[in-house]
């Protein structure tokens, strides 16, 4: 071949094996992956955790600087239980599967308690109650569940909300979203008429966000929980220790105020 | 190894959802047969458009090269993402463009194989492009010596010669095409990747995957052969000679 | 005197940094033949492909007709599709590899031209073809392809498809010499019949035999520049040029 061929194809090979040489030595430092970051809590030996960022206002914000009501109230109960919580951003579709495969410890990802989870995980005593909402445009004519019927409705995949959708909206196409936050950016970009999502997380999106308004709340009675891997006894014993002080304490109130601008319900108040 | 039979050939996850993956798949096999019938169609207008002769088409050249070369290099996913997060927002655009809904097919729809006839257009131009040059310059020389014009030579000349040398590159490119409608599941179109991963959080097993991997050996391995057998026959032309070179 | 039927004056033609034709003159009146003759490499075939235009000299004026052709560079003369196409029509042109249109049949190849750049109805371009054919000889393979044909069969489809365009001109770049020897023969029998009609031919060729009863003109080329030329009998038998005698000394000796 030409000579410049072969010097450009020599170049190229010399740069590519620098590369390789030089993630290879520099590489073994940092064995957290870009999206985990600790975030303090009690110092001690660490606490992953695994979550779906973002979701505000549970969890939100970039790594190494997560915030949001599950990120700090997991790092008060880190403290309480002398562990190091840190964060790992991961895919809510797989999440309870990763944290039985020990990918994780524990999870703290706005995730309901439900029958089928429990199969697979188990978790902390409740430490929030929702319910869903369904969030449309602002001026939609849409006024609740039963209008949904032939809309085009969104949801995030594997959440209760999508659930909900399946067993009673009639929708027309009811649209799985990797992310919450993608459905609720499709109901703005006007491609579909309604999201079903939870309910702090909707309305988190009208203060934040505007432009879009809740329809009707259905009240699913649902509980958030901390999920760990089903044979995690002595941690799940821990955390639910150290969640019962946080809320004694009156930190739980103190963290619920700061997110969601009401007092937290009876049963979590100090 | 049990556990790994259980988590990605469970026959009763498989059985119970096979419906849903089989209605995903045919909406993959609909959108590969609209993007491919228009990228094909779009690669051919881009490989004529390259190819204009003289001075003054010069800037169309240049754009049509320019295009060629972005869209070989960006990546699918990329561009289907940028289409359906930004088109809805285009206000210039009439609602029925910015958030189709032709054919009673859902705007996903419409953004993926968007995307797709961009890129592939792309791509089956320089497969065309291939063709035409691989057709010995003689033949545009003879027809433009008749007085035919650089169209009508390249439409009843070059052309027809051109398309005959391409069917074993521009299957592949087709092959290419529909395995890349599962990227449209990114945007919540409900083909068979969705539907899986939908049963994957459901059912906490990846069953469903792997049929729907199936699905797509199924239909893209005889392909492959027909591709391999086209290669193998052009070889044995081009090694028993069946033209007249001339040095 | 009548106007000739082509004129080429001072044409300078480049391919990148070698300038392969170095200031040629050449006046051709109508229905004489002339053959080039030239070793490889002098520009003899590039000096063909210039008068229809095929190569666009750089410099210099080709008349057709009394009409001027190609401008030089600058006013992109040369592009004008008017031009382009008073040329082609007027001026046929056979190959060296014959480049028949193997998708075609031998009345396909000669019909197609008719019809897409005159536009003759296709009966008329039929009857015309098949008659062309005839004339060659090749009337019994109007429906074969170029594939099944010999080469001397297929220079001659290539001769009717040219002529199926009424040219006033007709070249040929050396459209033997990729011929077996034995098939040869049919295809400067068609070339002389036509020189006989009347035609006006620019021969570029090795078959010195042939310019010798054929030609009215010889013009010897080499170096991008015409060395000697003149009637047949002068040139071939009696050069005066030393590099003539050398170039004929070689291939009268073959």
């Amino acid at each position: 071949m030409s000579k410049i061929r072969f010097t450009a194809l020599f170049a190229v090979f010399l740069v590519a094996l620098t590369a390789l040489v030089v993630a290879g030595c520099g590489g073994g430092s940092s064995s957290t992956s870009e999206e985990s970051s600790a975030s303090g809590g009690g110092g001690g030996e660490k606490l992953t955790v695994g979550s779906d960022i973002p979701y505000p206002p549970f969890e939100q914000g970039k790594p190494g600087n997560y915030t949001g009501f599950d990120v700090e109230l997991m790092e008060a109960i880190g403290e309480k239980i002398g562990r190091e919580v840190e964060f790992q951003d991961t895919s809510f579709e797989t999440i309870f599967r990763d944290v039985g495969q020990g990918k994780f410890e524990a999870v703290a990802s706005a995730a309901t308690i439900t029958p089928e989870r429990e199969k697979e995980v188990a978790f902390s005593d409740p430490y929030y109650l929702s319910e869903q909402a369904i969030l449309v445009k602002e001026g939609s004519e849409i006024k609740g569940l039963a209008e949904l019927e032939g809309k085009t409705v969104g949801a995030q995949q594997g959440t209760t909300g999508l659930e909900l959708g399946k067993e009673k909206a009639n929708a027309g196409e009811l649209r799985p979203y990797p992310e919450g936050p993608d459905a609720i950016n499709a109901l703005k970009a006007g491609t579909i008429e309604a999201v079903i999502i939870d309910a702090p997380v909707a309305q988190n999106a009208i203060e934040e966000e505007g432009g879009v308004e809740i329809a009707e709340k259905v009240p699913t009675e649902e509980e958030y929980g901390i999920a760990v891997a089903k044979d995690s006894t002595e941690l799940l014993k821990e955390i639910n220790q150290g969640l019962k002080e946080v809320i004694s304490d009156g930190t739980y109130t103190t963290i619920f105020e700061k997110w969601f601008h009401l007092k937290p319900p009876k049963q979590f108040q100090g | 190894m049990s556990q790994f039979f259980n988590q990605y050939f469970n026959f009763n996850v498989m059985g119970e959802h096979f419906g849903e993956v089989l209605v995903g798949f045919l909406q993959n096999l609909l959108v590969f047969a609209v993007a491919a019938a228009l990228a094909l169609t779009w690669g051919l207008v881009l490989a004529l458009l390259r190819q204009l002769p003289g001075k003054k088409p010069m800037p169309i050249r240049f754009v049509t090269i320019a295009y060629i070369d972005f869209f070989r290099a960006v990546p699918i996913l990329i561009i289907i993402l940028m289409i359906s997060g930004g088109v809805p927002f285009l206000s210039f655009l009439p609602e029925s463009v910015r958030i189709p809904r032709w054919f009673g097919r859902p705007d996903t729809f419409w953004y993926g194989v968007t995307a797709l006839v961009i890129v592939y257009g792309a791509f089956t131009a320089e497969v065309y492009r291939a063709g035409i040059e691989a057709v010995p310059r003689g033949q545009m020389e003879a027809a433009r010596s008749l007085g035919m014009s650089h169209f009508q030579a390249m439409r009843h000349v070059v052309v027809p010669q051109g398309v005959t040398k391409i069917p074993a590159p521009m299957l592949n490119e087709l092959i290419s095409l529909l395995k890349d409608t599962t990227l449209i599941s990114v945007i919540a179109l409900s083909e068979s990747v969705l539907v899986s991963r939908e049963v994957l959080s459901e059912r906490l097993n990846s069953s469903a995957l792997t049929l729907t991997a199936i699905f797509f050996v199924i239909i893209i391995l005889p392909l492959a052969r027909v591709v391999d057998k086209l290669i193998a026959r052009q070889q044995l032309k081009i090694t028993r000679g069946s033209h007249i070179e001339v040095a | 005197m009548a106007e000739p039927m082509v004129k080429l004056e001072g044409i300078r033609k480049r391919f990148g940094k070698l300038e392969v034709l170095k200031g040629v003159d050449i006046e051709i009146a109508k229905g004489e033949v002339i053959c080039i003759l030239g070793p490889s490499g002098s520009g003899k075939s590039t000096l063909l492909r210039c008068v229809n235009l095929l190569e666009p000299p750089e410099e210099g004026e080709i008349f057709v007709e009394g009409n001027d052709i190609c401008r030089g560079p600058g006013s992109g003369a040369g592009e004008q599709s008017w031009k382009l196409d008073f040329v082609r029509q007027r001026v046929g042109i056979v190959f060296q590899q014959f480049n028949l249109f193997p998708h075609k049949t031998a009345l396909e190849n000669v019909t197609l031209a008719q019809e897409r750049a005159l536009g003759r109805p296709k009966q008329e371009a039929r009857a015309k073809a098949t008659e062309l054919l005839e004339r060659v000889g090749l009337g019994d393979r109007l429906n074969q392809y170029p594939e099944t044909l010999s080469g001397g069969q297929q220079q001659r489809v290539a001769i009717a498809r040219a002529l199926a365009m009424d040219p006033h001109v007709m070249l040929f770049d050396e459209v033997t010499s990729a011929l077996d020897p034995e098939l040869v023969k049919e295809v400067l029998d068609v070339m002389r019949e036509l020189a006989e009609e009347g035609m006006t031919m620019m021969v570029v060729t090795h078959e010195i035999g042939f310019a010798r009863e054929v030609a009215d003109r010889v013009i010897f080329m080499d170096g991008g520049v015409i060395v000697e030329e003149g009637p047949p009998a002068e040139v071939l038998e009696n050069p005066r040029e030393e590099r003539t005698r050398q170039f004929l000394g070689l291939v009268l000796d073959r």
